[in-house]
């Protein structure tokens, strides 16, 4: 027989009465101030237990026992839910709280590193094209007129350069709108960028950089190598994914620690944007031998902006936060290229 | 803050009543391995564990929070939350979906949003009073939504007309919305007109100091300017210290926008609960902006540093600041209240407004 002290409430009022509760094999008995109550085991609900709360005991017409004798009431009521008892002694020991921190950890780990990429690269192939051309049309609607102006090249060394650019997306029959953007950009310099569902913008910097035209034909395969890919697209789902794993984990503290997570995310996506440099270099390689180029061009055009790069920043080891992979190694994969 | 009921002195102590200052007796560590368990298994189930992690961990919380010895509860039943969340999933994703694929129907979603908004909000309150008890007797929330939506487009257009100034009023009228719409059983809650004042000092305090601030930033800013500009001349080009000096104003801003948030934050909740009864009992609010500047500063830090490990530490830390502050205050026994009519609350509301983060927290 198991007794213990708890309080009584009748279900009717907020009012507590003090009582002692006999607990036996098949019932409980509630005796208190002018109460005597027997109850059948089968219908007294218990809450599972979690951490040192008070157990709450339901009894039949919303009355309840509240009380802090947890013994007694797990000796009455050993596993008053399957699971959550279960997890009720895992929660209870240092050990288990060590091995699910390594859980975490690996999942984290796995999720940023493998995990994301792979679901947002499933999740893009759910995404029709025409949406994703719709990303890219908003993308450019930022740079147009607000930093970059129509081209200043002459209008025969435009047409040289569509030219080059249809050779390359030639056959490509993945349903993109491939179009080659000639611009005059202020303050981005010699670059060249691609945007979902298939604009390519080259700067007038870039084209007179590049000592001849295989050079440029790279970088637009380069460029032709993320719309394929569809880097924007995958780029943006991955922040997503990361915001809502972040949200996750720590979104139970208060909101200001969302703070805490913004630049450990901002680190990550100039990780993930190194990886796509890198599929992107391995589609141009491959596009470039298809028509007849040899992938050095790649490496040549690489060096010069290299150059470009040093003349106006001074130099220094910034390979960390750029969101390119280390030039160097990028021009030794051109020139070892099959 | 001078508040009328701070005057009366200990001569009065007894008559103004029996004083339970609100314990919460959780301890960081045992929290974390709740919080740190829970996470592995709502990873390990694909998040379907999710819905009871988060009933485990309020239940811990709740559990461990007493006024006048006895501890809240809270009753929520797992397997609807778990429903709630898959439709707030599903909307959430819907929503993204079209922000950032289709954003020219992004109007669409702000109209939807406008009428959804304040329904979640009332179903989220009801959701929440409907699984709160405290001695065996529910809260219940008896807001409706054509209230709350009236006030939400009546003040948002005064907040619009106004450029931001009619936004402390808006606030102010949605907390005593909320408030006076609970009731604990049969008794309802009620806010002393005296709250009112209180409540939009502190937004307009900011406001003044932001003025003379932005004024002060844009002289430091011009200054700047100036001497970029003589430096050009001088043909020596961009001083060094330019970006120091930019991510220095940048820092600030976001300093600034703190201490604004924890000041406006101890200012409008003692407002509230300073001016709070309910039967024979009211309360005692006295959080400080400087407490809770620090609090939230330092939990910051820590979490950061431990890759976000001390989570459960700074949560706990923070509920323990709020209830050392707050003190229940009985004028006559607290066994009167009477239970209401249950009435089941569904709980998609809570759930969604829980993922869009509509919060009317006090």
């Amino acid at each position: 027989m198991t007794e213990f002290e708890a309080v009584y409430y009748d279900g009717r009022t907020s009012a507590r009465k003090p009582v002692r509760v006999r607990g036996y094999a098949l019932a409980i008995q509630i005796v208190g101030d002018g109460l005597r109550l027997d109850v059948p085991l089968a219908k007294v609900r218990v809450d599972p237990p979690v951490g040192g709360t008070r157990r709450a005991l339901h009894l039949p017409d919303g009355a309840q026992l509240q009380t802090d004798d947890q013994r007694a009431v797990e000796a009455l009521f050993p596993r008053p839910h399957a699971i959550e008892s279960w997890v009720h002694r895992l929660e209870r020991n240092w050990l288990y709280a060590l091995a699910a921190i390594a859980l975490v950890a690996a999942f984290s780990w796995w999720s940023v590193v493998d995990g994301l990429p792979l679901a947002a690269k499933i999740a893009a192939g759910f995404v029709p094209v025409a949406w994703e051309a719709k990303l890219g049309e908003q993308t450019l609607g930022f740079f147009e007129g607000k930093l970059c102006r129509p081209s200043a090249l002459g209008a025969a060394r435009q047409r040289a350069l569509q030219r080059r650019f249809a050779r390359l997306t030639e056959g490509l029959a993945d349903g993109y709108d491939y179009r080659l953007l000639p611009r005059n950009c202020r303050g981005i310099g010699a670059n060249a960028f691609a945007l979902p569902g298939g604009a390519v913008v080259v700067t007038d910097a870039l084209v007179k950089l590049a000592r001849n035209d295989d050079q440029i034909s790279a970088v637009l395969a380069h460029e032709i190598g993320h719309v394929r890919h569809r880097h924007g697209l995958r780029m943006s789902l991955q922040a997503a994914g990361l915001a809502a794993l972040a949200t996750a984990v720590f979104g139970d503290a208060t909101s200001i620690t969302s703070l805490a997570t913004t630049l450990p995310a901002a680190l990550l996506q100039s990780g993930y944007s190194r990886e796509f440099e890198t599929e992107a270099d391995d589609y141009a390689f491959l596009r470039l031998r298809e028509i007849g180029l040899s992938p050095k061009a790649f490496a040549e055009i690489m060096l010069l902006l290299e150059k470009a790069r040093q003349k106006t920043s001074g130099g220094g080891p910034q390979d960390y936060f750029s969101t390119h992979p280390a030039t160097a190694k990028r021009i030794q994969r051109a020139l070892n290229a099959p | 803050m001078a508040l009328p009921i701070d005057q009366g002195g200990a001569a009065n102590a007894a008559a103004l009543g029996k004083r339970h200052p609100v314990e919460f007796t959780a301890a960081a560590g045992e929290y974390f391995r709740i919080w740190i368990v829970n996470l592995a298994l709502t990873i390990v189930t694909l998040g379907i564990y999710s819905a009871w992690a988060k009933v485990r961990k309020r239940r811990y919380f709740f559990g461990h929070t007493r006024v006048d010895g006895e501890s809240f509860e809270y009753r929520a039943n797992p397997v609807a939350i778990l429903k709630g969340r898959l439709i707030a999933v599903t909307l959430f994703a819907v929503f993204y979906a079209i922000s950032h694929y289709a954003p020219l129907y992004i109007w669409a979603i702000y109209l939807v949003l406008l009428f959804f908004g304040p329904w979640l909000v009332v179903r989220s309150l009801a959701f929440n009073a409907y699984n709160t008890a405290y001695r065996n007797v529910r809260f219940v929330f008896s807001g409706t939504y054509g209230t709350c939506l009236g006030l939400v487009l009546g003040y948002g257009l005064l907040t619009l007309v106004t450029l931001g100034f009619g936004f402390p009023f808006l606030r102010r009228r949605l907390v005593q919305f909320a408030a006076e719409s609970h009731s604990y059983g049969t008794t309802r809650f009620a806010l002393a007109e005296g709250f009112k004042k209180l409540f939009v000092r502190p937004y307009f305090v900011v406001f003044g100091v932001s003025f003379l601030l932005g004024i002060a930033l844009l002289v430091f800013f011009a200054g700047m300017g100036v001497v970029a500009g003589a430096g050009a001349k001088a043909g020596s080009g961009r001083p060094q210290w330019m970006p120091m000096a930019i991510i220095a104003g940048v820092a600030v801003f976001y300093a600034l926008l703190f201490l604004q948030v924890a000041y406006i934050k101890a200012r409008t909740v003692n407002a509230v609960w300073n001016h709070l009864s309910i039967g024979p009992l009211r309360f005692e609010s006295a959080l400080r902006a400087r407490d809770l500047i620090w609090l939230y500063f330092s939990n910051l830090v820590v979490v950061a540093l431990t890759i976000g490990l001390a989570t459960p530490w700074a949560a706990v830390r923070a509920m323990r600041y709020r209830a050392s502050k707050t003190t229940a205050i009985a004028s006559g026994p607290l066994d009167g209240f009477a239970q209401g009519e249950a009435q089941k609350v569904s709980v998609a509301g809570e759930e969604v407004a829980d993922f869009f983060a509509f919060d009317l927290a006090l």
